[in-house]
């Protein structure tokens, strides 16, 4: 075969990789828009907020901003790893709020050291995502829903661990026949986790901890889902689990495993923020769940990935921070604050899959 | 008696001439069969009649007057319709059968505000039967098969008065039987006025069906026979550009005795009844028969991926336990599954991710893909299945099918197998790209045993040493190629022939 004959024999590839490539050149914008249109964003609206506020631009409240989305970030760091093996779990807020609850009641209730407090709650998370993938897995209920079972009867069990109270130092005993009060007390050590910074100095008040624990947790997924064979294994799984298979993956232990993980990570949430707020408070986690999934959606279309991605979430994750603490310095009110939440998902996501399918 | 006439047609993309010149006329109550190879230009015709392109040069007339098809709409108003090869694109999983033939109508506002129910029915009855589908139209399309679907789609067309129907490779996934009711009811719609462009990649079926064929290659028409005229071996060689002799390679004179699997009494309830035969190293052992009988569960326990109830494999004489598909894997026995994109492929992932997946363990270091070292290995086994083009960094979605099926065989090229199993895998590919699956299947077969399972008898015959003759779960001939003719392996498989005499 001659190579011209080559040429026309390859019609349909090379017309799609032409037909791209002039699309390309057509729409440098469009294209510009899909890959960066994230990125691009926050940095306009960090520009934004520094010129209209004069705190933002400050170090001190960058570091600030990271603080306030350590947490989501972690807790959306998990939600990632389920919607990359094509699963969804919707069970991330309860259990990040069990942590919130179970951590500080083993310490001040029942007095635990705070190592085995964490210990306890990160079986307990693992244990719980062990579940998930059971049902989803073994039971093969649909994924959405399994989780979703398993958020109401979590977000019980949060509740039971204290009959519904909050945990605090000098509270009553909820298990205490004669209301006798709990005299245990959460460990400095634990509220570090939360409050303490690293590199301090006179002119530097340091990096927050939960800063350094996010940086890590997001290193950590990015060396696994991006570089190695394991994060080849996931993604495989999730874009299609019957070649997947059929290539000898153990799809199952995949699965489960993300399960594992997304829990795992949602309970290191629950653990950094009650260290946070340095007491056990009730249904602390549930905002996690929708914003983690809104961090992950849209790291869909950094970089045109088109999947979930670390990178993409850990942005997603910054810039959803970025706005709220934007917003709340502008002195825009809490309740518009949705709002604009919402309009900006809807936005950012409707921009990338529409010009996705152009 | 209306004649569909396109004169010149030309479609050019940046770079690349799709379609250069062709002419071509489809008759009322015709079969003009369409073929060529992948990037023939078949798929820019049908797409310029049926309107997807906006611009290409060239006109369309019907019965001599010029018509302007630039938008779907257009040709739909001209009665052009096509019947795609994934039927369930077209209809409407949870609505019945006759509402999803009388769509058009429930939507319109003639019908009032209330569904007229009996009405619909009868009329749905009625339509239905002009193409001899024998389901209960308040049935769920959901419920109906792949041929009851098919059948659905062209009634549909021909209800609303649609008078060229395009079949685009109507029988890729038609066992012989259902294809023959298809072939009968288009035989008895051609009798009504209506006229086919058929395209497919079986010869076979397009020297029983068609009136006239027109050969495409690279964009040109090469080559136009009427039924009479038409020879298998010159409408080959016009489509390849080369002699046909050379679709299948040659195959060996002595083949080794050494056993390289061998299966004894397997039983799967109600799929397959006490299977046991054996295949050598050298050989290509071919298996063939109807949909439903047994074939690609009878893989899939060799693949470890389907458990039988009670049985034995023999790998060079060991026994062996299949698990999963990973304990096959490790022992060297491989599959080419029979649907490429939802078995084989990652869609999504690029050509070089897809071919080093099996065996990423090899390219990682501490479980670190080596992206370097990935590529060269994609671009060593692109060119062992002769990818066109050899890029690794191609997203697999955009591949032709015989590209993706070689990527699909590519992927298990990275390791000698020991025994390597396809199921249907020259299925919808191009003659062009068969020839080297084909080739491909030899070059394996010298190290290896080769398994080789499809429904379309002509390549069971020419590609293997020996073939096995599945039906309702057992084996029921055994024989050599050259010592039977396909009639009689089709009366076989079909039960005509109780059993190889």
């Amino acid at each position: 075969m001659s190579s011209a004959q080559q040429v026309k024999n390859i019609e349909q590839e090379s017309s799609h990789t032409l037909s791209t490539r002039n699309a390309k050149y057509a729409s440098v914008f469009s294209e510009l828009l899909l890959k960066y249109g994230l990125i691009i964003t926050l940095i306009a609206v960090s520009v934004f907020f520094s010129l209209k506020t004069e705190a933002f631009a400050s170090i001190d409240n960058l570091l600030d901003i990271l603080r306030a989305v350590s947490i989501l970030t972690i807790v959306a760091l998990g939600v990632t790893f389920s919607v990359v093996v094509n699963g969804f779990d919707v069970s991330v807020g309860a259990v990040t709020g069990l942590a919130v609850i179970l951590a500080p009641a083993l310490m001040v209730i029942w007095k635990f050291p705070w190592y085995v407090a964490v210990l306890i709650s990160l079986s307990a998370g693992a244990i719980i995502g062990f579940l998930n993938s059971i049902l989803i897995v073994r039971f093969r209920i649909p994924d959405l829903l399994a989780t979703l079972g398993m958020l109401y009867l979590v977000q019980g069990l949060q509740m039971s661990i204290t009959k519904g109270d909050a945990v605090y130092k000098g509270m009553t005993n909820p298990w205490s026949p004669d209301r006798a009060i709990a005299d245990g007390v959460i460990s400095p050590i634990f509220l570090k986790f939360g409050q303490g910074f690293v590199l301090s100095s006179e002119s530097f008040r340091g990096i927050p901890i939960p800063v350094i624990i996010m940086l890590a947790v997001a290193l950590i997924a990015f060396v696994f889902l991006e570089l190695t064979r394991y994060g080849r294994i996931f993604y495989a799984v999730g874009g299609n689990s019957e070649a997947a298979r059929l290539a000898g993956i153990d799809v199952n232990l995949v699965r489960t495993i993300a399960y594992i993980i997304s829990a795992l990570l949602a309970t290191t949430g629950g653990l950094v923020l009650a260290a946070r707020i340095g007491s056990g408070a009730v249904k602390a986690g549930d905002p996690y769940l929708l914003d983690g999934v809104a961090a992950t959606y849209f790291g869909f279309a950094v970089l045109n990935a088109r999947r979930a991605n670390v990178f993409g979430t850990v942005l997603g994750a910054i810039f959803v921070g970025v706005m709220l603490n934007g917003l709340t310095m502008m002195n825009i009110p809490w309740y518009i604050q949705d709002v604009i939440k919402g309009l900006v998902l809807i936005v950012s996501l409707g921009l990338s899959y529409y010009t996705t399918r152009r | 008696m209306a004649t569909l006439r396109a004169v010149g047609l030309r479609k050019t993309f940046p770079g690349v001439v799709a379609l250069d010149g062709v002419d071509f006329a489809l008759s009322s109550g015709k079969v003009h069969a369409l073929i060529g190879a992948n990037g023939a230009g078949k798929s820019t015709l049908i797409k310029i009649l049926t309107g997807y392109y906006p611009d290409y040069e060239g006109r369309i007339e019907i019965d001599g007057k010029e018509i302007s098809i630039h938008k779907p709409s257009d040709a739909f108003k001209y009665g052009i319709e096509v019947v795609h090869q994934e039927v369930d694109t077209t209809l409407i999983p949870y609505l019945t059968v006759a509402e999803n033939l009388l769509i058009e109508k429930i939507a319109s506002s003639s019908m009032g505000l209330f569904v007229r129910k009996n009405e619909l029915l009868n009329e749905a009855r009625e339509i239905i039967k002009r193409v001899n589908l024998n389901v209960d139209v308040r049935k769920q399309v959901a419920d109906l098969t792949l041929p009851e679907k098919q059948l659905l789609v062209i009634a549909r067309a021909i209800s609303r008065s649609s008078s060229f129907i395009i079949l685009d490779e109507p029988t890729s996934s038609l066992s012989l039987i259902e294809t023959r009711q298809l072939f009968d009811i288009i035989q008895s719609l051609k009798k009504q006025g209506v006229s086919f462009l058929y395209v497919s990649h079986r010869l076979s079926e397009i020297q029983e069906i068609a009136d006239e064929i027109t050969i495409l290659r690279n964009g040109q028409k090469v080559a136009y026979f009427t039924r009479q005229e038409l020879d298998l071996s010159k409408a080959v060689e016009a489509m390849l550009g080369v002699p046909s002799t050379e679709v299948f390679p040659e195959k060996p004179k002595e083949i080794s005795q050494q056993r390289m699997l061998e299966v004894r009494n397997l039983i799967k309830k109600g799929r397959l009844w006490d299977i046991s035969f054996y295949v050598n190293k050298g050989e290509v052992l071919g298996l063939t028969g109807l949909t439903g009988a047994g074939k690609t569960d009878l893989l899939h326990i060799l693949f470890g991926s389907m458990k039988p109830d009670s049985g034995e494999i023999f790998l060079e004489g060991r026994k062996i336990s299949l698990q999963h598909p990973k304990d096959a894997i490790q022992a060297g026995i491989y599959l080419v599954p029979e649907d490429r994109r939802s078995q084989g492929l990652f869609i999504e992932n690029t050509v070089a991710q897809n071919i080093s997946f099996p065996f990423i363990k090899y390219l990682s270091k501490v479980s670190f893909v080596l992206l370097e070292k990935e590529k060269r290995y994609a671009l060593e086994l692109i060119e062992k299945v002769r990818l066109v083009p050899p890029n690794p960094d191609m997203i697999v979605k955009n591949l032709s099918g015989g590209n993706q099926q070689k990527v699909v065989v590519g992927k298990w090229l990275g390791k000698q197998p020991k025994v390597i199993i396809f199921d249907e895998a020259t299925q919808g590919i191009d003659v062009g790209a068969k020839r080297d699956i084909y080739t491909l299947v030899r070059n394996l077969a010298q190290n290896a045993a080769v398994i080789f399972s499809s429904s379309d008898i002509d390549e069971v015959l020419g590609i293997s040493d020996r073939v096995l003759v599945l039906r309702d779960g057992r084996i029921v001939a055994e024989f050599k190629p050259d010592k039977i003719d396909r009639q009689m392996v089709m009366q076989i498989t079909t039960g005509a022939i109780e059993s190889c005499p």
